[in-house]
């Protein structure tokens, strides 16, 4: 069942939920919008394309500490990160919603990673359906789509005069007031998006690991890591420990597979010490290991790494790319 | 109530610390937490990653036996700054451990079997525990064949155990190094050349291999040429690592975690990786 509300009633209600909670939702900062926590319902953008970076930084930290080490009198003491507040990520698209759903995957599997499973399970998420594509949005050809509620708790869509409430989970309904106008109309037709051939990649893409593809199209790559970092599912991290004033932190935080030394060991043995293989296992990541361990291809087609590349590499016409090489081989 | 993390480790004491090569230490560590330290059992080939607070965290192969002397013991080679870090701890001082962590050479089913351990250098360390347990339930393997290589005699990182596996029954232990000193009257030779020269046989046999990457290359060829099949040959990998757990994907080859897939493989199962190690 479908409610509505007016803008003025959904600012209302969010006015309520950020006297309890933390909002992350998205805001503007120096030029850019950004999930960040709010601390005036007015700042938040109603109207925006999509953000700089996904939301997955909630609940994984470009930097944190995992827990901290004191000392007093020759004992030690390890004290473990804590999450203290319920939360609201207000405003995610479906596809960095769906993001969230693949970290899952890793992160929940057994032994689950306990600060992002207590984020997890304290964060409601409250979805905007996109009423317009961006050149860069290919998210049906990844199993999604604008108007897509599966991995949200709510689900706005914006109309003429306010907004269209799905309400998807019971962590979502227990957010909601009650006295809500039930939306009796039909839903608004969601935008088309261009399609990327990515049928058949999972079995497509294991036939051509010692391609040269792979080293001619990382000639260009500079590895800067921006398509890790703007990536709602690339998740690998590192672990350090900070020392400071006599405490020591332990602190994770985002790392790339295309940074050289990724896999380098003290020894210095490194499986992948070319660009082309480190990109290499970019894609093989998201296109085969990932789907073999969790059934699911890790794009979801939100088109941030290819915008963001300052040399045009593009998961798109990587996966067209491949599938060229698939029919160039059957045919020859 | 915070949910228990996977990140903090077990917080330990610093029992012996005894200097193996000149570069390799052996550490011996105690649980402080009396019911953790009797609930941690673990097996041959399995790792644990050490943590020097304010330095950082790093896996090392537990080279002990569960129940055998007292508490956990890890071969240190000083190479970075966490080892560096951990071979300055001093006796009674703190670190960090968490694991045990991954597979294990599965030594129940190569029972009746001939036993070949081939380490180099600080690859001996995983295989110290497969031959003291071997040793330990010595009639149930038939031949156990040691060859272990170094850079140099001082090199030799299990020394002190020398005398013990000699003397036991049906082992032989075979000694090489690339480069010797005025006291070695010893072999001095690569180790897939040892093995070529001793030419175990395959019949009934299991390899167990670890060492430098490019030891290991060379030597799976000789033993192929003796007749062994991949999944007579078993290895474990090396791999960079942060968390152990299966999510910071740094020691991701292929489709593989070595931490919870690994890092015991045979030599199989490698060749079916997409990705070669």
């Amino acid at each position: 069942m479908n409610l509505f509300i007016s803008k003025d009633d959904l600012i209302r209600w969010l006015e309520l939920l950020l006297r309890e909670r933390i909002i992350i939702a998205p805001i503007r900062v120096q030029g850019q919008t950004m999930f960040q926590p709010i601390s005036k319902v007015e700042e938040i953008m109603f109207d925006f394309d999509n953000t700089a970076l996904s939301s997955k930084g909630w609940f994984l930290p470009p930097t944190e500490t995992l827990f901290s080490v004191r000392r007093d009198d020759g004992q030690i003491k390890l004290m473990p990160a804590t999450v203290e507040r319920d939360a609201i990520i207000f405003g995610i698209r479906p596809c960095d919603a769906r993001g969230i759903a693949l970290m899952d995957g890793p992160f929940l599997q057994v032994p689950s990673d306990t600060l992002y499973q207590e984020r997890r399970n304290r964060t409601t998420i409250i979805g905007l359906a996109c009423r317009q594509a961006q050149p860069e949005c290919f998210c049906t050809s990844m199993g999604s789509a604008p108007d897509d509620p599966s991995h949200v708790d709510i689900l706005l869509t914006e109309v003429k005069d306010g907004y269209i409430v799905q309400v998807v989970t019971e962590k979502g309904k227990a957010l909601l007031p009650k006295g809500w106008a039930k939306y009796k109309r039909k839903m608004p037709t969601p935008p088309q998006l261009k399609t990327v051939p990515t049928k058949g990649i999972v079995s497509a893409i294991r036939e051509f690991f010692n391609d040269p593809y792979w080293e001619r199209l990382a000639d260009r790559c500079l590895h800067c890591n921006i398509c890790a970092y703007v990536c709602p599912t690339c998740y690998c991290f590192d672990v350090r420990d900070y020392p400071d004033k006599g405490k020591v932190e332990r602190v994770r935080s985002w790392e790339s597979c295309q940074s050289p030394g990724f896999s380098l060991t003290a020894g210095g043995y490194d499986p992948r010490t070319t660009k082309g293989e480190r990109l290499r296992q970019r894609f093989y990541h998201k296109l085969l290991y990932f789907p073999e361990r969790f059934q699911e291809v890790a794009c979801v087609g939100c088109g941030r790494c290819g915008k963001a590349c300052p040399v045009n590499i593009d998961i798109r016409e990587v996966i067209s790319d491949l599938h060229q090489l698939a029919e160039a081989k059957s045919g020859s | 109530m915070g949910l228990e993390s996977p990140f903090i480790p077990y917080v330990a004491t610093l029992k012996m610390s005894t200097q193996l090569t000149p570069d390799i230490k052996l550490l011996s560590v105690e649980l402080k937490d009396p019911d953790t330290r009797a609930g941690f059992d673990y097996k041959p080939g399995q790792f644990a990653l050490l943590s020097a607070f304010g330095e950082g965290e790093a896996p090392f192969g537990i080279v002990s036996l569960p129940g055998q002397g007292d508490g956990l013991e890890f071969a240190v080679r000083r190479i970075g700054t966490v080892t560096r870090a951990l071979q300055e701890l001093e006796p009674g001082d703190i670190l960090g451990v968490r694991g045990p962590f991954g597979n294990y050479f599965p030594l129940e089913d190569y029972a009746g079997g001939n036993i070949i351990v081939i380490g180099g250098g600080i690859g001996m360390a995983p295989l110290r525990p497969v031959i003291n347990r071997i040793l330990q339930q010595r009639d149930d393997y038939q031949q156990l064949l040691i060859i272990n290589g170094a850079r140099t005699p001082q090199d030799l990182v299990f020394q002190p155990e020398f005398p013990t596996w000699r003397a036991a029954p049906r082992t032989r232990l075979e000694l090489t190094v690339d480069r010797g000193d005025e006291h070695w009257k010893g072999r001095v030779a690569l180790v897939p050349d040892v093995v070529k020269e001793l030419a175990p046989s395959p019949n009934n046999a299991i390899a167990i291999i670890c060492g430098p990457p490019i030891m290991i290359r060379f030597t799976l060829s000789v033993l192929k040429n003796l007749g062994f099949k991949d999944n007579q040959i078993v290895t474990t990998l090396e791999a960079k690592m942060k968390c152990g757990l299966g999510k910071c994907a740094r020691c991701n080859i292929g489709d593989k975690y070595v931490c919870q897939d690994g890092p015991v493989f045979t030599l199989e199962q490698v060749s079916q990786f997409l990705e070669q190690p």
